[in-house]
Parts: C-alpha cells; sequence; structure tokens
C-alpha cells in the first residue's frame, strides 16, 4: 500500500479546444487536510470533478488506495468512498432534516425511521453537532446546510471528502467551526481535500496544500514550510500589487441617501427597521453583519424589486418608483445570487453583459437594438476583468463561476454608476479578481460615485472600505469614529445588542 | 452523433415501422399516399396551405407566449372565438371591409379571451396552463351554443352560421387550380416580422429575458408583470386571428368542429421550432403537410393516428438534439 490514499497522476481534461487540466498530479496523504489552491479557472473544481467521476479525462489515471480506478460515473466513486460538498448546496427545503440526509442513500426500500434517526444522531455526535431530525430543512441557515451536507457525507460512509469552497457563505465563527470539525474527522480516519481561495483558512488549519495556474500544476507544499506570500505569488505567478488606499471619509454630496427604511421579510416579519444612512460621493461603504440580518431585503429594496414599507429611498436626490428608473438614475448591483438575480444563464455572455442596460444609447437605438453596438459593449465589459471566455456568444453557464462574477462585476461598472450596491462581490474570486473589483469599484467612485459593499468577511471590508457599517437584526449601526476600524468592536456590534 | 442520440434515431424509426406494419399496408404504400395526399396535386397543395395557414399563425402565438415563459394550451379555444367574431363581423360588412374588420375582431376577441389567464397568473400566481385548458372547454362551448342558438343559420339545420359572401372573403391567387389565400401571406409576413422582432427590438429583448429568468429580468429593470400581460394577450389575439383568418379565408361560414385542433397541433409547432423563429414556418409546413396527407391514408385503410405518431416522434427526436447542444455548449 502507497503512503498515499489518493493519488492523480498526468490528469488532462479539455472542453472542445480549451485544455482545463493538463497532466495535473496531486498525491493525498491519508488523514490530511488539504487544500487546493488556485485562480478562478485554474481548474480546481474541474479536477476535483474529475477524482468525483463526474467527468472523465482524457488521460492520466487515478489512483485510490492503491489500486488504479477508472469512474464512469460518479456513482463508482461514491462506491469507493469519495464524494463532494459542492459550492451550492443540495438541502431540499421542502424535506425534514432526515429526509435530506438520506437523500439517494435510504438504507432500504422501506425507511426505519427511528433507526435512521438513530444513526444520524450517532453522525451528528462526532462531528459535535445537533439537528432537530423531523425539522424541515427550509428554516436552515447556510451554515446549518453545510453541517447537513458534511453529514450526509457521512451517512454514505466517505472516506475521502472533497469540499468546494465550504467558507464561501458562513460567517467567521462558523468557518472555524467548520474547520474544527474537518480536523476532527480527519483524526477519525477521513481524508478531507478543500478547495478555497482563502489562504488565511490554508494557513491555519490544512496540512498540504496544492497550486493549480490555468490548468497546470504549480506546485506542492506542506503548510507548516510555507506562507501566505509564497503561495499567493505561486497562485498569481506575479507579485501583487498594491492595495487601494483607503479615503477618509468627507462630508459632502450623497449619491445614495436612505430615510427610515423598512422592509418586510419574506417570513412576513420586519426585517429592515426603520434605518438612515447616507453614501456619499466617493465613499466605499461596507456593510458588515452576520447573514440574515437583513441586508438581502435591504438591498432588494433599494433596487426596488421588493416594496418598502416605509420611508424613503433618494439617488441622486431624486425618489424614482421603478427599478429602471433607479438604473437610469445610476444605481447599479452585483447581486447576491448571480443565477437568480443576475444572469440568464443559457444566454449568451453578450446579452448577459447588455442585461439591464438594453434601453440605454448607443446599446439600443430607440426601439431596436444595435447588435454591433452590442458586441462592442460586450467585449469592452469582459475584457475589463480579464474575463476568460471561449466566444461571446457562448452561454454564460459554460464560464468558470469566478469568471462569471467577474462578467457581473464588470457589466455594474458601466454607463457612468452613481450607486453601485455589491452583494458579496469577491464570492468565488481569487486573490487577482478580489483586488481587481475593489479596485475598480474605488475608481469608479474617486469619478464620482458611491459602493456600498456587503460581505461575511469584516478584514476583507476592512482592507477595502473607507467606512464599515454594521447590520444586526434589521438595524444598521455605526460604531464611533475612534473605534471605526476596530475589530473588535465591529464585531461586538455584529453579534449583541 | 452522440450515441444516445443514435439509439432514439433508430428506436424512433423502428417504432414508426411497427406502427406502420401494424396496418398490414406496405410501408413505401403508406410514405406515397401521404406524399401524394399532400402535395400530388394543385388542388391537394391548395388544401394543404389550407392547413399549414392556422398552424404557421397559431405556432407564432403560441411561440411569443412561450418566449415569455408562459405555456399558452388556450390557443384553441381563442382560435375557435376568433373565428366566430371574424365571421359574424363580416356577415354584417360587405365587402373587403368585411375580412378586414372581421379579422380584427377575431384579434381583439382571442386577445380578450387570454387576458383573465394572464390577470390570474400575475396577479394570483394561477397557472396559465390550467386557466387556459378551462378557458378552451368554455370557448369550445360557447361557440357551439352561439351556433346552435342566436346565431344558427337560417339555410341549413346544422348548427352553423350561413355562409358568407364571396366579396366579404379574404381573396385568393389563383394560378389554374392552385389557390393561395392572402391569409397565408399575411402568415408569412408575421412569422418574419416576430421573428425580427423578437431578436432585435428591445422589447423582445425583455420579453425574451423574462421568460428565461423572471427574477434576473426583474433586477434588470423589465417590467415583468406587464411583459407577461402584454405576451399573453399578444399570443391570444394572434390565434384570434388563426381562428378567423380560417373562417374567412377559407370555410367561409363558423361552426364548432371547424378545427381539428389546430390550436393544440401549434402547440407542437411551437415545440418544434424551440427557440428559433425562423423554425415555424418549416414546423408549420411538417405538420400541415402531415395533417392534410392523413386524410389519403384514411382512404387507403391506414388510421389517421399514424401521422400524430410520426409528429409525436419528431418533436421527441428534436428535443434530445436540442438538449444535446445545450449541453455540449454548457460546462
Amino acid at each position: 500500500m502507497s503512503e498515499f490514499v489518493v493519488e492523480l497522476r498526468g490528469i488532462t481534461k479539455r472542453f472542445g479546444t480549451f485544455t482545463a487540466l493538463d497532466d495535473v498530479s496531486v498525491k493525498v496523504r491519508p488523514q490530511s487536510l488539504h487544500a487546493i489552491v488556485g485562480e478562478n479557472g485554474a481548474g480546481k473544481t474541474t479536477l476535483m470533478r474529475v477524482l468525483q467521476g463526474i467527468l472523465k479525462p482524457d488521460s492520466g489515471t487515478i489512483i485510490v488506495e492503491g489500486k488504479e480506478v477508472h469512474f464512469l460515473h460518479a456513482e463508482d466513486a461514491y462506491a469507493m468512498g469519495i464524494s463532494m460538498v459542492s459550492q451550492h448546496y443540495s438541502i431540499i427545503p421542502s424535506l425534514s432534516c432526515i429526509q435530506n440526509l438520506m437523500l439517494a442513500a435510504e438504507p432500504g426500500a422501506v425507511i426505519n425511521y427511528t433507526q435512521a434517526k438513530q444513526r444520524a444522531s450517532q453522525l451528528a455526535e462526532r462531528l459535535g453537532v445537533e439537528f432537530d431530525w423531523d425539522a424541515s430543512a427550509e428554516g436552515l441557515g447556510p451554515a446549518g446546510s453545510q453541517k447537513l451536507e458534511i453529514l450526509k457525507l457521512l451517512w454514505r460512509n466517505s472516506r475521502i471528502m472533497i469540499l468546494d469552497e465550504p467558507t464561501a457563505m458562513l460567517s467567521p465563527a462558523d468557518s472555524t467551526a467548520l474547520y474544527e470539525n474537518l480536523k476532527k474527522l480527519a483524526a477519525e480516519g477521513a481524508t478531507i481535500l478543500v478547495v478555497t481561495h482563502r489562504l488565511p483558512e490554508v494557513m491555519t488549519y490544512c496540512d498540504e496544500v496544492t497550486i493549480l495556474r490555468g490548468g497546470k500544476w504549480v506546485g506542492d507544499r506542506t503548510v507548516n514550510e510555507t506562507d501566505v506570500n509564497e503561495l499567493a505569488e505561486l497562485i498569481v505567478g506575479k507579485a501583487l500589487a498594491d492595495l487601494p488606499e483607503h479615503h477618509p471619509p468627507k462630508a459632502g454630496r450623497a449619491n445614495l441617501s436612505i430615510q427610515n427604511l423598512s422592509v418586510k421579510g419574506h417570513r412576513g416579519d420586519q426585517a429592515v427597521k426603520s434605518v438612515s444612512f447616507e453614501l456619499n460621493v466617493g465613499e466605499v461603504v461596507g456593510l458588515a453583519g452576520v447573514d440574515g440580518n437583513g441586508q438581502k431585503e435591504l438591498f432588494q429594496a433599494i433596487v426596488g424589486v421588493t416594496p418598502a414599507m416605509g420611508g424613503t429611498i433618494k439617488i441622486d436626490a431624486s425618489e424614482e418608483p421603478t427599478v429602471a428608473a433607479r438604473v437610469r438614475k445610476g444605481l447599479r448591483l452585483i447581486p447576491e445570487d448571480r443565477h437568480e438575480e443576475g444572469v440568464i444563464d443559457d444566454w449568451p455572455l453578450a446579452e448577459n453583459m447588455v442585461l439591464g442596460f438594453q434601453e440605454f444609447a448607443p446599446l439600443a437605438d430607440g426601439r431596436w437594438i444595435n447588435a454591433k453596438e452590442q458586441r462592442m459593449f460586450a467585449d469592452r465589459v469582459l475584457a475589463r476583468f480579464n474575463t476568460k471566455f471561449s466566444s461571446p456568444d457562448a452561454p454564460i453557464r459554460s464560464l468558470s463561476g469566478g469568471n462569471q462574477q467577474r462578467a457581473v462585476a464588470a457589466r455594474a461598472l458601466e454607463f457612468d454608476p452613481k450607486v453601485i450596491l455589491a452583494f458579496q462581490p469577491t464570492r468565488g474570486l481569487d486573490i487577482a479578481g478580489m483586488r481587481d473589483v475593489y479596485m475598480a469599484i474605488r475608481d469608479a467612485c474617486d469619478k464620482g460615485a458611491s459602493a456600498l459593499v456587503v460581505s461575511f468577511d469584516l478584514d476583507e471590508l476592512l482592507q477595502f472600505c473607507d467606512r464599515v457599517l454594521v447590520m444586526n437584526r434589521g438595524q444598521i449601526y455605526e460604531p464611533a469614529p475612534d473605534m471605526a476600524r476596530d475589530r473588535a468592536e465591529l464585531g461586538r456590534l455584529m453579534v449583541t445588542t | 452523433m452522440n450515441w444516445r442520440l443514435s439509439v432514439l434515431v433508430v428506436a424512433v424509426v423502428a417504432l414508426l415501422g411497427v406502427a406502420i406494419m401494424s396496418t398490414q399496408v406496405p410501408p413505401a404504400t403508406v410514405f406515397k399516399t401521404l406524399f401524394e395526399g399532400s402535395l400530388g396535386s394543385a388542388s391537394r397543395i391548395s388544401d394543404s396551405l389550407k392547413e399549414i395557414t392556422p398552424l404557421l399563425i397559431a405556432g407564432i402565438a403560441v411561440f411569443v407566449a412561450l418566449q415569455a415563459g408562459l405555456f399558452n394550451i388556450g390557443a384553441e379555444g381563442q382560435l375557435i372565438l376568433g373565428a366566430l367574431s371574424g365571421v359574424l363581423v363580416a356577415q354584417r360588412i360587405p365587402g373587403a371591409a368585411g375580412w378586414v374588420l372581421g379579422s380584427l375582431a377575431g384579434m381583439v376577441v382571442g386577445g380578450l379571451w387570454a387576458l383573465p389567464a394572464a390577470l390570474i397568473k400575475v396577479y394570483r400566481n394561477g397557472h396559465e396552463v390550467i386557466s387556459t385548458i378551462m378557458l378552451n372547454n368554455i370557448a369550445l362551448l360557447l361557440g357551439s351554443a352561439m351556433v346552435n342558438g342566436p346565431f344558427k343559420g337560417k339555410l341549413s339545420g346544422a348548427p352553423t352560421t350561413d355562409p358568407l359572401d364571396k366579396g366579404s372573403m379574404i381573396p385568393a391567387l389563383m394560378i389554374g387550380n392552385l389557390r393561395i389565400s392572402l391569409a397565408i401571406f399575411v402568415g408569412l409576413a408575421l412569422a418574419i416580422g416576430i421573428a425580427i422582432w423578437i431578436r432585435k427590438s428591445v422589447r423582445g429583448f425583455e420579453l425574451r429575458a423574462v421568460g428565461a429568468n423572471l427574477r434576473a429580468a426583474e433586477f434588470a429593470g423589465v417590467e415583468a408583470k406587464r411583459v407577461m400581460i402584454r405576451a399573453m394577450v399578444a399570443s391570444g389575439a394572434l390565434a384570434g386571428l388563426a381562428g378567423s383568418f380560417q373562417s374567412l379565408g377559407y370555410e367561409g361560414r363558423f361552426y364548432p368542429d371547424f378545427s381539428p385542433g389546430y390550436g393544440f397541433d401549434a402547440l407542437g409547432v411551437a415545440l418544434l421550432a424551440g427557440t428559433n423563429p425562423w423554425g415555424i414556418l418549416p414546423a408549420a409546413a411538417v405538420f400541415g403537410i402531415l395533417n392534410k396527407g392523413s386524410s389519403a391514408l384514411t382512404i387507403e385503410g391506414v388510421p389517421k393516428g399514424i401521422t400524430g405518431i410520426l409528429l409525436g416522434l419528431l418533436i421527441i427526436v428534436f428535443a434530445a438534439v436540442r438538449y444535446r447542444e445545450s449541453k455540449a455548449s454548457g460546462s
């Protein structure tokens, strides 16, 4: 038996003329937390899909526990104890927790729920969590869903677990808890592969790390023998340019003025409770807070897709009734859920870049679309963040998640934005992409726009924003001026009061 | 070609073969009859055109709604009431104004008949498939009641209106025995117009956005509710036009059974066309020619249903091809 539990040797995978993976090799030691890092489109997710049997490599071999394997379907990998939690959870809200847990891996044709729940509780205990098994999965937040997804792997007796961007939707505290649980599972015999962008997580919790760049293997490191700077360099292939500077908050004209705004939540409660704030010209303002404290409803009300219960929203000093009118006034959005709110998955990239600006000259003249202008516009938007794509006529879903996010972020910066609302704008982006997006937002604000950025990563906000507000239970708090950049104070506002 | 697709095609051909064999008429005869029965002579071609016209226009109707994400199963009902109102107006107005205003009346009535389904969908989230199916039943019975009751013709004992004056009917071009109604030219112009509009106009862009991702369209400033109502009413108006054209261009009167289900076949036409507006015309032609040819088959002792099987299989194969294409272009 070899000293590695999983070996991928010389894996190559092409999609048409595009080589997603080029002769990539990875060796994973048993009972380790092994991180796979790289830029968007580096091939991380593709590689994991090969290991999981979803994609068949064009060449290369997969060796699991010393034996060469040929996966034809995901079921084959699953039978070898390999399974994955993807970036988007597959929890069905209308089923109960126990039903979700067993889904597609039911113990038999007739289910003995008492036994099933017993086993489920034992597994949950191993992970140090608790579930009300009969409750519907609807109420699970991102952290709860994540835990349930990991329990699903345990339920299936997975020994090799793959997690794709597991902390993308989690608060810092939940992320810490997640990794502690993963450590525990590894100690008990599991091997865990984590695809992530967050280097601090890699440094704190992982044992080994493999770096990919542009579909090629760049290096393996033992975490103890490397540091964030080296990893960052390996990932992007060059030293990072300087980060944008903070501007001191300046008083002046407000691009966005919110007064006593209240918004109903989807459960009938009041999700946003009479909040007031302003975004001054040139300001990048962060909105920190734990997920689910009203950020989503606040954004939807400002965009205009959800009616406000009360209060006023002024963009550039005027109240506008419709979404279209607000877009014309200069409101731009990098939405929370790209697939739901931002793009049309089946549509060509070029048409997606026009979405929201369909009436704007010169993309349309009066009632008719100007196809040539649309195409030139799309090319320009896509070039801004170096979105990698095969053709502007290809559906946007053929792009990797990070490249889709680049395209959506670039789109929000077009046609002289006045107010940029960005919900987790760097979700799924690598370091270079994250810097590009914030630099571009900063650049737009230097030219007279304002931005409101929601992120669940407080460090990211402190790094990039001029001012950080905190949203907690539907209300917005601003720390005292002397505490404005105090991590502990902001954290206190996020979780107390 | 993907191997699954090859298997599907082989299976489809085999299934069709078995269906034809079971009629005990040699397959060659079946296809020859189908072909000759629909395209074999000038008058048969004229009859095929009569079938193609309503399928084309109602196909456009269903297509427009489908592009906005709405399934207009109600085309049949809208078509029937469009035909009735077209005749009622044309009976009362002599000359060319008769068919022009009659056609417009068909559009208005078809559009109004679709409106409740649109409003229920948009404001009460009631599924348009259910409401349009129910409106179909009402339309069918209403049409029948009208010609059994108030608008029953005096010249015949059957439930039908009196025939229209030749002068109030849509004119046709005669080339020998070949009769080409102006109706089909209008249909062609509509097909071309809609194809251009849906791809090249801002409103067409917004309509497609609503159909492809309602939420994303709303976030992009599209007034989705308004778009959906307009699309459904336009769809109903087009289906109503298909009906009034049929009675004013071909039948010359209204009777409840004039439609062998054009509105339902129009669903097949739109499905065959998929998202490509240029596909509606060939799809309507295939449906129309097979419909016409199937009457000839009956004479040979082959059940009409055989063309239904052929069309159904065709839709399945096209759906599979499209699925493969979309999978190949995605990740």
